[in-house]
């Protein structure tokens, strides 16, 4: 159990890391850094010169940095399959008595290897919108998936965690809300961003700022929901702290955390309204926007089972 | 350990974590940033001197200054041409109000395509300016140009012409190929074309 605990734990971090090259592989342009998938321009390994470009890809596509940033991006998504397949089979071997980390186990599985599939159609489909979204909204669940079984694989161990924990009343319903709110928000962002690529295509020599401002709606709704969401993430955040009983530790620290994610990610909001987007604050935004999601759901399992215990 | 101790060690444990990634975040993009931008010099221009099909001399010198998109094709050709001047009409419409980049077609086929006919290829391209400019003059001249100049084959014209199209910067040197009928490539155009603009004097 302990190996299982363990190695869940693993994959979790590795979700976070996977997401971070992610985003870091969408702000440095090499999405299509490899323009084939599973191979990169017809071979396993990315070409390190243009003379090993086949001729059926035009030379003008192959960039060696945007292709072995891409390619590292397939690896650690790979090897985080390998990972989270380990650790499904661990579940099934050593967990079937717990139907919570069986089917957060299980889910897991099958949604990382969705997530490597629908990549070769947002490949395919030349980085479309869309697909980019539901690449994102996939590697979130993943996440969630993946917080729930590693949750649920510590209850298993210490099964009288939450025991004596009384949370406000509505906690779970007002958090609910705000991951609901999240989800909504992490979508809005990749729209956003696609809609900005394509800005950027067709008005190449703009500035980042005349960009943002031809988004119009879209860019005043993610605005308007984050200060929505900070604000019951404060009121939340407060509640949590200081009317919880016996308020677990893991709870405790997740709240304080989606305290401060949601500052940082706020102020970030300011940095672009006002100098624009730089690649470094993207890449964090859309992390962190991960990792709040993720505590947002830590405490949710936590009150849940507080709940059951009452 | 407290909850309190252990929280601080949590939280200042994330400090240098996220430092460290946000080094390799910077050098990442950095990287890419830097591949895209610094884009080889393939070849640089001779001397040249065509007719635009404004009547007027065009050559080296109008390249200079200048980044260029040029390109080789014939107005009655029903193979590739079409969609390569599709493609070469959406850049123009993408760089309205840039006349720091402009757009050359230079046709393989000078028999045919009197000045008459290229204005009215061009008009039906959407072409109301000067930085699309269609250029003609002696087939031996073009077809030099086309292999010694632009380091493309030109055998066979004007039915056998490259597909490709050519960035030039503007010292008129040759930055970049790419396939003038295919949609990603034209997406990896405008980034270089974005990027070399943003270098310009």
């Amino acid at each position: 159990m302990k190996v299982f605990r363990r190695l869940a734990l693993i994959s979790t971090i590795g979700t976070y890391l996977v997401i971070f090259i992610g985003g870091l592989v969408r702000v440095s342009g090499a999405g299509l850094g490899c323009p084939d998938w599973p191979k990169c321009f017809g071979r396993w390994f990315p070409p390190t010169s243009i003379d090993q470009v086949p001729g059926y890809f035009d030379a003008s596509r192959f960039n060696i940095v945007l292709a072995w940033i891409e390619y590292i991006n397939r690896l650690c998504g790979m090897t985080l399959g390998i990972l989270i397949l380990i650790t499904a089979i661990l579940a099934v071997k050593h967990c079937r008595h717990n139907f919570k980390v069986m089917v957060g186990a299980l889910s897991s599985a099958i949604l990382v290897t969705l997530v490597g599939f629908q990549g070769a159609f947002v490949i395919s489909s030349e980085l479309e919108p869309f697909a980019v979204s539901i690449h994102m909204l996939l590697a979130l669940l993943l996440a969630s998936a993946m917080i729930y079984t590693t949750q649920h694989a510590y209850y298993e161990e210490d099964k009288r965690t939450e025991e004596k924990t009384v949370y406000p009343s509505r906690t779970q319903k007002f958090i609910f809300m705000i991951w609901i709110i999240t989800g909504i928000q992490v979508v809005l962002g990749t729209q956003m961003r696609s809609k900005l690529e394509i800005l950027a295509q067709q008005f190449p020599l703009k500035t980042d700022l005349e960009w943002l401002d031809q988004l119009g709606a879209f860019s005043h709704s993610h605005m308007g929901l984050g200060l929505i969401m900070l604000l019951l993430t404060i009121l939340a955040g407060r509640r949590i702290l200081v009317g919880t009983k016996s308020l677990p530790a893991l709870a405790r620290n997740a709240t304080i955390a989606m305290l401060v994610l949601i500052s940082i990610q706020i102020l970030l909001g300011f940095v672009f309204m006002l100098i624009g987007m730089p690649e470094l604050a993207r890449v964090f935004h859309l992390w962190i926007a991960s990792m709040f999601f993720g505590a947002t759901l830590i405490i949710y399992n936590s009150a849940r089972r507080a709940r059951s215990h009452s | 350990m407290s909850k309190h101790s252990q929280t601080k060690m949590i939280f200042g444990l994330f400090i240098p974590i996220g430092l460290v990634m946000a080094l390799i975040a910077y050098f990442v993009v950095d990287r890419a940033k830097e591949s895209v931008s610094d884009l080889p010099v393939i070849g640089e221009i001779p001397q040249f001197v065509l007719l635009a099909s404004d009547s007027t001399a065009f050559g080296t010198e109008e390249l200079k200054g200048k980044l260029s998109v040029v390109d080789f094709i014939f107005t009655h050709c029903k193979g590739p041409c079409p969609v390569m001047s599709a493609n070469m009409a959406e850049l123009y419409d993408k760089f309205d109000g840039h006349p720091e980049i402009q757009f050359v077609s230079i046709t393989v086929d000078p028999l045919t395509d009197s000045l008459g006919v290229m204005q009215e290829y061009a008009a039906n391209f959407g072409v109301d300016d000067k930085r699309w400019r269609f250029l003609t003059g002696q087939i031996e001249d073009i077809a030099e140009l086309c292999e010694k100049g632009f380091l493309l084959a030109a055998d066979d014209l004007p039915g056998n012409h490259s597909t490709k199209f050519v960035l030039l910067d503007d010292q008129a040197r040759i930055r970049g190929y790419y396939d003038g009928r295919d949609p990603a490539s034209m997406t990896v155009l405008t980034t270089h074309i974005q990027s070399l603009a943003r270098q310009l004097p």
